[in-house]
């Protein structure tokens, strides 16, 4: 399944640093968020993002593409500074494919169609060149047969495999994944995560929101742990797992293991 | 709630000849009617044809039968007059205010319009040899014997038309005899207030009343003609004099020759009306000129509804946008026309706009645009409420691929939208649809104003706003049921 991750994506040097936020704060009214958060992804990492409910994993994320407004700090992407009011965000988001926990499929349209759209819109590709690679991506996650179906008759998990497919259809170099299985019945959620364990073992870069920490576990390159919109633990899933250092990722997991 | 046309008490002052043509009023009533009409050619020699501009309704002198055509004594005279001196006559019903001015102009040839010889319009104005001797004459129900004189109606309710010489007189006396005047806007609704007992007598024009009674509306006159004034033909001053002699010499042979009191008692005399008065006879002799008024309403309400749309959808959007300016004009377009009557709306841009800038606009222009704005503010609501519906996941995962905000709209938030708006926007349609019928203050020729111009004919309200109502009901129940197959359909 390396063909899921897009050549120009899976080309890119190794140690390139993808992603570099610093000081990033985030605040809705008098609510802090995040209060200040640094960190740097290079390219190739899979980083999964962990912590209790609350902590700011989506609304960090979330800021990764802009979905949220930064209220301080900077994070850049690639060459691109997000807390640059200036900077064209279409263009930014056109490298970062973003994974949602609701799926959030176009219902009006077919399943091609929702993988299709982008590319089309943004005159990344013709209509022949959109629809020959979403067909291999639906293929690659299992879905071929169900391009001209409308979303309403896919169960969850394959309506996430869609999402997926329409965010690869844009040739991202970034993955986002806010909770992508969160949503999901139990025995859906491993198709979901094959495609992930595919994507991050073609090379993708990838930042996942997760409550999955046997995934987080088996395909992280990273584990940042997240309590009150702080990074309060960076370091390897065998560290983060086995030996966690602070009383707050010792609390959580001991809840959630 | 009455709703009276401007025009009606502007019209009226001809009857009253102490008073003088407010012309700067008549400047903006010149607008459609007008406009399209005037362009007429100016006759320059004999044998040749005049243009006569007249009134749209003032029955009896002019008013339109049931086939649409102008008929009255005015225009049977213009007519008689036009074959007995030879020329030709082209009449244009522009209105009164919109008559003298075109005249005033030299747009139009001359004017007749049952209109007072005054003292002021003769300095603007040549008149002819008055051609109908007018007055006011009280009149009550044939069947009531107690109300024989003014001193009757001490302690009584009278009704009077707006600004009438009639009404005029009413309260020049309303003291001397102790009674009570009330003002309605057209002739019609002044005698239903009688019929309904409400009031016991009304004053008005001996000719009209004596239409009325000629057309069955079930009163007798009962005093003598006071304040006589004397109707005139008109041209411009120092010009058509030629017309003005042709006038008067034909007016004069068709007096010699009993074509004249042929011609009045045609529609003053005893069985004047010859017209199928039943239910079912007016069904099937207003049928053919009420199609034709519901033709403009649907037409009016279908131009109208898709501007709306157009509109609703470009205000919506702004309703929603994320600055704060945008959603600023979204707020206020859609608080303005909500929060305003659409009558006063509709006077706004069809009197008001063009009179502070100096331009005409034609009534149909304004009317669709006051409508198309109208039914525009709650189209906004209607598209913003359809734009909230959809999940705001739709949006970010749009966004999110790099798809800019209005393609995102466009593809992706809008054809969701549309599903929740069919609703709605069937209702809308619908109000819209009945909203038509307040353009008729204008002057459109939709179905409730072809309504008025025929009562004002015929004097049958009961039967003809009966119809009229039945009609607008059918047109209503059909597009409700087709709109509702075309939702069930959409939706599937």
């Amino acid at each position: 399944m390396s063909q899921l991750v897009p050549e120009a994506a899976a080309a890119e040097p190794q140690d390139k640093v993808k992603i570099r936020i610093e000081g990033l704060k985030k605040s809705f009214g008098d609510l802090v968020v995040l209060d200040g958060i640094d960190t740097t992804i290079k390219h190739g990492e899979v980083v999964c993002v962990i912590g209790p409910s609350g902590s700011g994993k989506s609304t960090f994320l979330r800021c990764l593409n802009k979905l949220e407004d930064i209220t301080g700090g900077t994070v850049i992407i690639d060459d691109f500074d997000l807390s640059d009011s200036k900077v064209d965000l279409d263009e930014v988001r056109q490298h970062i494919g973003m994974v949602f926990q609701h799926f959030n499929l176009f219902p009006h349209m077919t399943v091609i169609e929702n993988v299709t759209l982008a590319p089309l819109l943004t005159k990344k590709m013709n209509k022949a060149a959109a629809e020959k690679r979403a067909l291999e991506l639906l293929d690659q996650v299992g879905l071929g047969e169900k391009a001209n179906v409308k979303p309403a008759t896919l169960s969850g998990g394959q309506k996430q495999r869609v999402a997926i497919a329409r965010a690869l259809a844009m040739n991202p170099s970034i993955m986002l994944f806010d909770e992508a299985t969160s949503a999901l019945d139990p025995e859906m959620v491993g198709d979901v995560l094959e495609v992930l364990r595919a994507l991050a073992s073609g090379g993708m870069t990838m930042v996942v929101v997760t409550h999955e920490m046997g995934f987080a576990r088996e395909v992280a390159s990273r584990v940042l742990f997240m309590a009150d919109g702080k990074i309060v633990e960076d370091d390897s899933p065998g560290e983060v797992f086995d030996n966690p250092k602070h009383p707050r990722l010792q609390e959580f997991l001991s809840k959630v293991l | 709630m009455r709703i009276g046309r401007p025009r009606h008490g502007l019209t009226a002052a001809r009857r009253r000849p102490g008073r003088g043509l407010t012309v700067a009023v008549a400047a903006l009533l010149l607008g459609l009617l007008g406009a399209v009409t005037l362009a007429a050619p100016h006759a320059q020699a004999d044998g040749e044809t005049y243009v006569v501009a007249t009134d749209t309704t003032f029955a009896p002198f002019e008013f339109q039968d049931a086939q649409g055509e102008f008929v009255g004594i005015d225009m049977d005279l213009i007519r008689a007059i036009a074959e007995d001196q030879k020329f030709n006559v082209d009449i244009k019903p522009l209105g009164f205010d919109a008559a003298l001015q075109a005249v005033q102009a030299d747009q139009v040839d001359g004017v007749i319009a049952g209109m007072s010889i005054t003292d002021d319009r003769k300095k603007v104005f040549d008149f002819s040899e008055p051609y109908f001797e007018s007055g006011i004459q009280m009149a009550v129900l044939e069947d009531d014997n107690e109300i024989k004189s003014y001193e009757d109606l001490r302690g009584k309710r009278v009704s009077v038309k707006n600004g009438t010489q009639g009404s005029d007189f009413a309260n020049s006396i309303k003291d001397q005899y102790g009674f009570e005047v009330v003002s309605f806007a057209d002739s019609s609704t002044m005698f239903d207030e009688v019929k309904t007992g409400n009031s016991v007598a009304v004053f008005e024009d001996y000719p009209v009343l004596l239409y009325g009674i000629a057309q069955g509306n079930g009163f007798k006159t009962v005093t003598p003609k006071e304040d006589p004034t004397g109707y005139g033909f008109a041209v411009n001053k120092g010009q058509n004099a030629d017309l003005l002699q042709k006038f008067n010499t034909g007016l004069n042979n068709l007096k010699q020759s009993g074509r004249y009191d042929e011609i009045v008692d045609s529609y003053l005399g005893e069985g004047a009306s010859t017209d199928d008065d039943s239910f079912f006879g007016l069904i099937k002799s207003t049928f053919p000129i009420l199609l034709e008024g519901l033709k403009m309403t649907v037409i009016l309400t279908v131009v109208s509804i898709a501007i709306a749309l157009i509109l609703g959808t470009i205000f919506g959007l702004l309703r929603v946008s994320r600055s704060v300016w945008l959603r600023a004009i979204g707020t206020t377009f859609v608080d303005v026309f909500r929060g305003t009557p659409l009558l006063v709306q509709a006077f706004f841009i069809y009197f008001g706009i063009p009179s502070a800038l100096g331009f005409q606009m034609s009534a149909l222009t304004a009317g669709i645009i006051t409508l198309s704005l109208n039914a525009g503010a709650y189209m906004t609501e209607i598209v913003r409420g359809g734009i909230l519906s959809v999940d705001k996941g739709q949006m970010e995962a749009a966004r999110s691929l790099g798809i800019g905000y209005l393609p995102t709209m466009r593809k992706v938030i809008l054809p969701q939208a549309i599903r929740t708006m069919i609703p709605s926007y069937i209702n809308q349609f619908v109000i819209t649809l009945k909203d038509t019928s307040i353009l008729s203050v204008i002057g459109i020729a939709e179905l409730t104003q072809t309504g008025r111009i025929i009562i004002a004919g015929n004097y049958k309200s009961f039967e003809m706003w009966l119809i009229i109502g039945i009609i607008y009901f059918i047109v209503i129940m059909a597009l409700t049921k087709l709109s509702d197959q075309v939702e069930k359909r959409i939706v599937k």
